[in-house]
């Protein structure tokens, strides 16, 4: 991955076209006259006059929303259209990248009044089978033990959820790499996919999932991870709708801007609809990876019951 | 001002317990103290979700040393609660107890890890004799009682530092146990108050109203040593035994395991009280911890 010059790449990511002058590890697209988000390399301030929230890293004003990540770029993203980064302290191209396929694309979701949930998806049948949990939780390794098992990937980290025109919840896709810490990638024995380092000075890379899928999927249901501690036991659990709702609004990709952005009606709807709807399910596991088997025992039992799985063995 | 104060304390000398007692004092009569729920209460300095929601980067991609610069500001932030949703901002705030293993050090940039007066009003550091730690230690970690001398003499030991995953907790530079110890008591930035882990044993309402006082939130006597007849140690183990401990490692048999002090000497062989003795003997003598005969003899 490098810096490219004025030319510009195309992707197709969460139902958008992305144009970018930096490549990113997304699926690429034909390009466009008209792309729904543009990423260019340009001065970026350091301060947004006038901002109405703001945290330690970050300032909203009107259409405007700046992130700094010291030490690596500051991000301007506006009208949920334009990201326009400007790299800090001579970072390399692939820790700017890393951070905008994550943090970057998912505050732009938010600004353009997009359901998106922090959330790795397998596809079920022909279903989208949603993981959903705080950094660390196991998503993507989940999602890669379920690709390993021959289950496609339809994304990683960042699920962006729509209403299709026959109003319909579904699940966008967006062609990107797994990324995995070394310990997962060995526990989940996937070496022979593993790419390059996420950034230079950290232990967790690119895995190249088997058969990625394109494809835009209805909700077939939502599981919120969770470790097995005391007092919880292990197993699958259906909240009831009140507390499913909250689950899925805590679990947006970044519950702060929900309530900076003022998205709460928004997202307590879709929350009610996937929680009545396709369904919200407790997965309560325990972390070590010689449980995985086990685990996904459980689900694929779960997808027969909740009618994802055909009864055949 | 901030309405956190920090629970400090090296591993395994009494952290859990001093917050079970503050949230005995919220029951209501007839209730009894949960031990999951009660002692989640606050958090932890190092969990990576609050800082994750605050500064809305996944910290799961930045180097420990990257978020050891970030951290002051996330500590200020949620000290001023900035960080809450809008229909709680604006009441009354209640003081906050948050728990922190973190010895008390300054980051790359030169400023305190956990912000100073900026991010806490106080600290009350809560210290155990030494030697009642190794095996207590030990137990936690899964480790020989060795392997937890090592640690505890180790002048640079931290806690969750593993690169190759992602832990929950932050990396928590954590010291010798006389460097930790010494970095709280010595740093000028916010009033610390020392509470002995033996001292509340022998007399665990004066001491929990003592350090309630100096927090600001005062409690009478008599709610102190209600809150510790319903945190008993008797108590806490019958619960963990009936509905198991959120904070028990895996593969440990019991957070609460005995919870007493001075048993060291059935514990330790005179070769590993002499290196915990050898490594900590000014600290110790600061504290009021005394030696053993053995080294008495030898200096």
């Amino acid at each position: 991955m490098y810096l490219r010059g004025p030319s510009l790449l195309f992707f197709n990511v969460s139902g958008l076209v992305v144009a970018s002058e930096i490549d990113l590890p997304w699926r690429t697209a034909d390009a466009v006259a008209a792309p729904d988000v543009t990423i260019r390399q340009a001065d970026t301030p350091t301060d947004l006059p006038g901002a109405v929230e703001a945290g330690p890293t970050w300032r909203i004003a009107g259409d405007q929303f700046l992130l700094r990540i010291p030490g690596v770029a500051r991000f301007l993203l506006t009208k949920g259209r334009e990201i326009t980064f400007e790299i800090e302290d001579g970072a390399p191209a692939e820790d700017v990248a890393v951070f905008i396929i994550g943090t970057v694309f998912g505050i732009l979701l938010h600004q353009r009044q997009q359901i998106v949930l922090h959330a790795s998806a397998v596809r079920v049948g022909d279903k989208a089978v949603l993981f959903c949990g705080p950094s660390g939780a196991g998503k993507s390794t989940m999602a890669a033990a379920l690709n390993q098992k021959g289950y496609q990937l339809l994304t990683d980290d960042v699920c962006a959820i729509d209403l299709d025109a026959a109003g319909v919840l579904v699940a966008q896709s967006d062609g990107r790499r797994l990324k995995l810490w070394e310990q997962s990638i060995k526990g989940l024995d996937m070496a022979e996919r593993k790419a390059g380092a996420v950034r230079s000075r950290l232990e967790k890379f690119y895995v190249e999932p088997h058969e990625p899928t394109n494809q835009t999927l209805p909700l077939g249901a939502v599981y919120v991870l969770r470790e097995m501690r005391a007092p919880h036991k292990d197993g699958i659990e259906r909240p009831n709708v009140v507390d499913a709702a909250l689950f899925v609004r805590r679990n947006a990709y970044r519950p702060r801007l929900v309530a900076a952005m003022a998205q709460k009606d928004r997202y307590f709807r879709s929350a009610a609809a996937i929680a009545a709807g396709p369904g919200v399910f407790l997965l309560t596991r325990p972390l070590a990876f010689k449980a995985l088997p086990g685990v996904i025992e459980g689900l694929e039992q779960h997808w027969r019951e909740i009618g994802l799985l055909g009864d055949a063995p | 001002m901030s309405e956190r104060v920090w629970l400090a304390s090296y591993p395994k000398s009494g952290n859990t317990w001093f917050r079970l007692l503050i949230g005995c004092l919220d029951l209501k009569d007839g209730e009894s103290v949960d031990v999951n729920e009660t002692a989640a209460k606050g958090g932890i300095a190092s969990a990576r979700h609050p800082f994750d929601h605050t500064t809305l980067i996944e910290s799961d991609l930045l180097t420990a040393e990257e978020i050891d610069l970030l951290r002051p500001r996330v500590y200020e932030a949620l000290s001023q609660g900035l960080e809450e949703e809008p229909e709680e901002a604006g009441q009354t705030r209640e003081l906050e107890f948050v728990k922190a293993h973190d010895a008390y050090t300054l980051t790359s940039a030169g400023e305190p890890l956990l912000a100073g007066a900026r991010g806490a009003r106080a600290a009350i550091l809560i210290v155990r004799d030494p030697r009642d730690i190794v095996a207590s230690l030990a137990n936690h970690n899964q480790s020989t009682l060795d392997e937890a001398i090592a640690v505890m003499n180790d002048p640079a030991a931290a806690l969750c530092a593993r690169t190759d995953r992602v832990h929950k907790q932050f990396r928590q530079i954590q010291l010798s146990w006389s460097g930790h110890t010494a970095s709280w008591l010595d740093q000028r930035d916010i009033p610390v108050h020392l509470v002995q882990y033996e001292a509340m044993k022998q007399d665990t309402a004066a001491i929990f109203a003592e350090a309630m006082a100096f927090a600001g939130r005062p409690i009478s006597l008599e709610e102190a040593a209600r809150a510790a007849r319903l945190a008993d140690f008797s108590e806490l183990q019958a619960q963990e035994r009936e509905r198991g401990f959120g904070e028990k490692p895996p593969k440990t048999e019991a957070f609460f395991r005995k919870g007493r002090t001075g048993g060291w000497p059935e514990e330790l062989t005179a070769d590993q009280v002499d290196r915990i003795e050898g490594a900590h003997a000014p600290m110790m003598a600061r504290l009021g911890y005394e030696p053993s005969l053995k080294l008495e003899r030898a200096g």
